[in-house]
């Protein structure tokens, strides 16, 4: 892994490419350094038979020389010359003279043996002239000359084949050469490219990751955190960042949700709060009609009382009757303050509000009550429901109209519907106010307090179902009645926590 | 672009090796390279030399290529000489080492009948090829049977016509291993020919490349009842041949050439000519050296060595001759 690493970085990948260029460079001068040697070598070769040959042939003109002197005028010093001159040649002929198919070779060969036979007969010519043998010995030197000569023109032969061949080799090397200087131009040309596009390369596993690093930061500055990451394959240096920074974007988006989930909870925990003001104020607006329809209800409920104490001692029963029931009614209004009460102590309330009515509209006016028994107790109900709504009816429904008016509230359960319903015959209520009782509002009561009952009634009962919307019904038409519906939904818990 | 940098490395590192490769197989198959010392020769035991004329014949280029062959695959190896233009070559073989000669005594003269006896009596083998103008213990002949030449050239020669038939026999001193002193040519066409021989007249053609071609006038000429010219020369075929084109006397008289070179082939194919001897050089060449071979390794060979001679014919006139 380590070893991976140090060879995908950056620097490390520089240095491959520099070396594998160099590389490149180095074998094509390498070859052209290679031909220059053998330019060289053939130079060198021509040169060393040229020098040789050269050696023998200026020995041959040393013994030459003296030998015309010795015989001529018998000199001591040209024989010892001579002598020497011929020791000298003697030693600088190879002793070695192998057979080789090369015909420069054989010449050479040939040319040594003539030297061996021309040292001979040197040889002989001065014991010819020693023993004063003066015919013998100018036959022979006469001979020796034409044996002198022959050799002369057989080194001339060698080097002239010899130039001849190495020329024929030096062409067909310069032939070589120039192809292969061709080719280093092309390997050149080609290192050249190859380290051009080795540099682009690399450049762009650089730059193409870095665009793209760019491109993605663009979009995260614009707010978007869901661009994917990127996932680049680029030298060590640059995957460290490209991850650091794909870290850092899923860190940033992360906090950012984690900032958006608080604010969430606050809106949440407002608009509870909200919720919960409202409660109180729908409350408090509760309080204060109930305020409004009773002053101090525990003194007119004692009053009330004492006057039911005091009709039967008068024996006034139905006066008896009617405080009883108006006492009841107030016993109901300051019962304890709960949200939801039993069914029942909703329909007890009414029942002496209807007793009450009953007394006071004996001629106008006809209650009518279809509620079956067990759902009293089984169920409950916002508190204070149903007498603002037959109230609603009693103030509203019969009024600048004569003869009986009929009211009726029914109970019934069609699961898990718990349907109460108050129906009256009198004049309707107009479609627009209708429109606005059905309105869910937060604000404050927009109707007159002449339905603030009725519309208090409604609001809470969106309050406590806030997810049903069909919780109220109002079914009017004018001259046909109205029919107030409350469904409550008994499988759904009311939304009661403040 | 971006595709292109991305394979384009390898691409060019592909061809860099590539033509590094060509570049090296270059200098490896040359002989150049600095670190590769020259292939040595291989070593041979004995070194002789031939002596041949200077003449670019194809006879003499086959006899040199036999010649190298038998050097290639025996123990020796060669060096030429040029007789003609290099006589004192021939007066130097006692000093210049070699261990035997090869020679093709195209010239009977003095010098060279001196040279011989001079390597001969310093114990060098000789071996004369074709012509023997010297005979003695270390002498070696190789070459044709001219009786048998003469045989060949009667048989041809008959093929010419019936009846009797005049012929010219035209020696040469460029090919003077034909002429020998007991006649052996005429002798062979005697004795095939028999009765149809008519008149047999002989000549003599110089060194002179051009001889031929006025002595061709002048038998024709002077020789109505010429049916043959015999050649035993290739230069002197071409130049008589060439002579009766101009003469216009194609088919009235026939040519009986030597040598194969490639115009006298030409000529037969053509009908120019009745037919050529050919000896065959390449195997004279061959058989010298091995003769000197054996020489040198045992001491002895067969002095005398026949490599046969071949017949090329060409058209036969049909009612050609008289």
């Amino acid at each position: 892994m380590r070893r991976f690493h140090i060879s995908n970085s950056l620097r490390a990948k520089l240095l491959y490419y520099f070396l594998i260029s160099m590389i490149f460079t180095i074998l094509s001068f390498g070859m052209i350094f290679a031909g220059s040697l053998a330019v060289q070598d053939i130079a060198d070769r021509r040169f060393a038979d040229e020098q040789y040959l050269h050696e023998l042939q200026g020995l041959l003109d040393e013994i030459q020389e003296p030998l015309e002197t010795y015989l001529a005028i018998y000199s001591s010093s040209s024989l010892a010359t001579l002598l020497y001159t011929t020791e000298t040649l003697k030693d600088a002929l190879p002793d070695a003279r192998p057979v080789s198919g090369d015909e420069l070779e054989l010449l050479k060969k040939e040319i040594y043996f003539l030297i061996d036979s021309y040292l001979i007969q040197v040889n002989q010519i001065i014991e010819l002239k020693r023993g004063r043998k003066v015919q013998a010995y100018t036959d022979a030197f006469e001979e020796m000359t034409v044996l002198y000569n022959y050799i002369t023109g057989r080194i001339n032969d060698v080097s002239l084949k010899g130039f001849r061949r190495q020329l024929g080799e030096y062409r067909t090397f310069l032939e070589l050469f120039r192809t292969v200087q061709m080719y280093s131009l092309i390997l050149i040309l080609l290192i050249v490219a190859f380290a051009y596009s080795l540099l682009m390369k690399n450049i762009n596993t650089i730059s193409l990751p870095v665009q793209e690093l760019s491109i993605m930061a663009g979009k995260i500055s614009a707010g978007d955190f869901k661009v994917p990451d990127v996932n680049v394959h680029s030298v060590t240096e640059i995957n460290h960042v490209a991850a650091a920074f794909n870290e850092m974007k899923n860190s940033i988006s992360h906090y950012i949700d984690e900032l958006k989930k608080q604010k969430d909870i606050e809106q949440e925990i407002m608009t509870e709060r909200v919720r919960n003001l409202k409660m109180e104020q729908l409350l408090k607006r509760m309080e204060l009609y109930t305020m409004q329809a009773q002053m101090n209800p525990h003194f007119l409920f004692n009053t009330l009382n004492t006057g039911v104490q005091l009709a039967i001692v008068e024996e006034a029963e139905k006066t008896a009757d009617f405080m009883e029931n108006l006492a009841a009614l107030f016993r109901f209004n300051i019962r304890e303050k709960k949200f939801f009460v039993p069914l029942r102590h909703e329909y007890e309330g009414l029942k002496s509000y209807f007793n009450i009515l009953k007394i006071r509209f004996p001629n106008s006016l006809n209650l009518e009550l279809d509620v079956e028994d067990d759902l009293l107790d089984r169920f409950s109900c916002p508190a204070m429901m149903l007498q603002p709504i037959v109230e609603n009816s009693v103030l509203h429904a019969f009024k600048d109209r004569e003869g009986l008016g009929t009211i009726n509230l029914s109970i019934r359960y069609e699961l898990p519907i718990l349907r109460i319903s108050v129906r009256d015959d009198g004049i309707g209520i107009p479609a627009k106010t209708v429109k606005a009782l059905l309105t869910p509002h937060t604000h404050d009561y927009q109707l007159s307090s002449k339905v603030m009952g009725l519309e208090n009634v409604i609001q809470r009962c969106y309050f406590f179902y806030p997810g049903e919307k069909e919780v109220v019904q109002i079914i009017s038409g004018p001259e046909q009645g109205t029919e107030i519906l409350i469904n409550i939904n008994t499988e759904v818990e009311p939304c009661i926590e403040l | 672009m971006n595709r292109f940098f991305k394979y384009a490395p390898n691409i060019f590192a592909i061809l860099i090796l590539g033509f590094m490769v060509l570049s090296v197989l270059e200098l490896v198959k040359s002989p150049f390279l600095p670190f590769e010392k020259k292939t040595a020769q291989p070593r041979k035991t004995y070194h002789y030399a031939f002596f041949l004329p200077s003449q670019d014949y194809s006879f003499f280029r086959k006899l040199r290529e036999g010649a190298l062959s038998a050097s290639q695959t025996m123990d020796c190896a060669i060096t030429f000489h040029e007789l003609d233009s290099d006589p004192l070559s021939l007066d130097m073989v006692v000093n210049s080492g070699y261990d035997g000669i090869g020679i093709y005594p195209y010239v009977k003269d003095e010098r060279t009948l001196e040279a011989l006896a001079t390597i001969s009596e310093a114990g060098i083998p000789v071996v004369q090829i074709e012509n023997e103008i010297l005979r003695d213990e270390t002498t070696f002949f190789i070459g044709t049977n001219n009786f048998e030449t003469g045989k060949a050239v009667g048989n041809l020669a008959m093929k010419a016509g019936t009846g009797k038939l005049n012929m010219a026999l035209v020696y040469s001193e460029k090919n003077p291993g034909l002429m020998t002193d007991s006649n052996l040519i005429e002798m062979g066409l005697n004795s095939t020919m028999g009765s149809r021989l008519g008149k047999l007249h002989t000549r003599l053609t110089s060194l002179n490349p051009l001889d031929a071609e006025g002595l061709t006038y002048e038998l024709i000429r002077g020789w109505e009842d010429l049916d043959i010219i015999i050649l035993t020369d290739p230069n002197d075929t071409l130049v008589a041949v060439q002579a009766i084109i101009d003469l216009n006397l194609v088919g009235s008289v026939q040519v009986i050439g030597f040598g194969e070179d490639e115009r006298i082939q030409e000529y037969i194919n053509k009908g120019l000519m009745l037919g050529t001897i050919v000896r065959n050089p390449f195997r004279i060449g061959f058989s010298a050296v091995m003769a000197l071979q054996e020489i040198s390794t045992n001491g002895y060979t067969s002095a005398y060595v026949d490599t046969g001679i071949s017949v090329l014919i060409g058209k036969i006139p049909e009612g050609a001759g008289k």
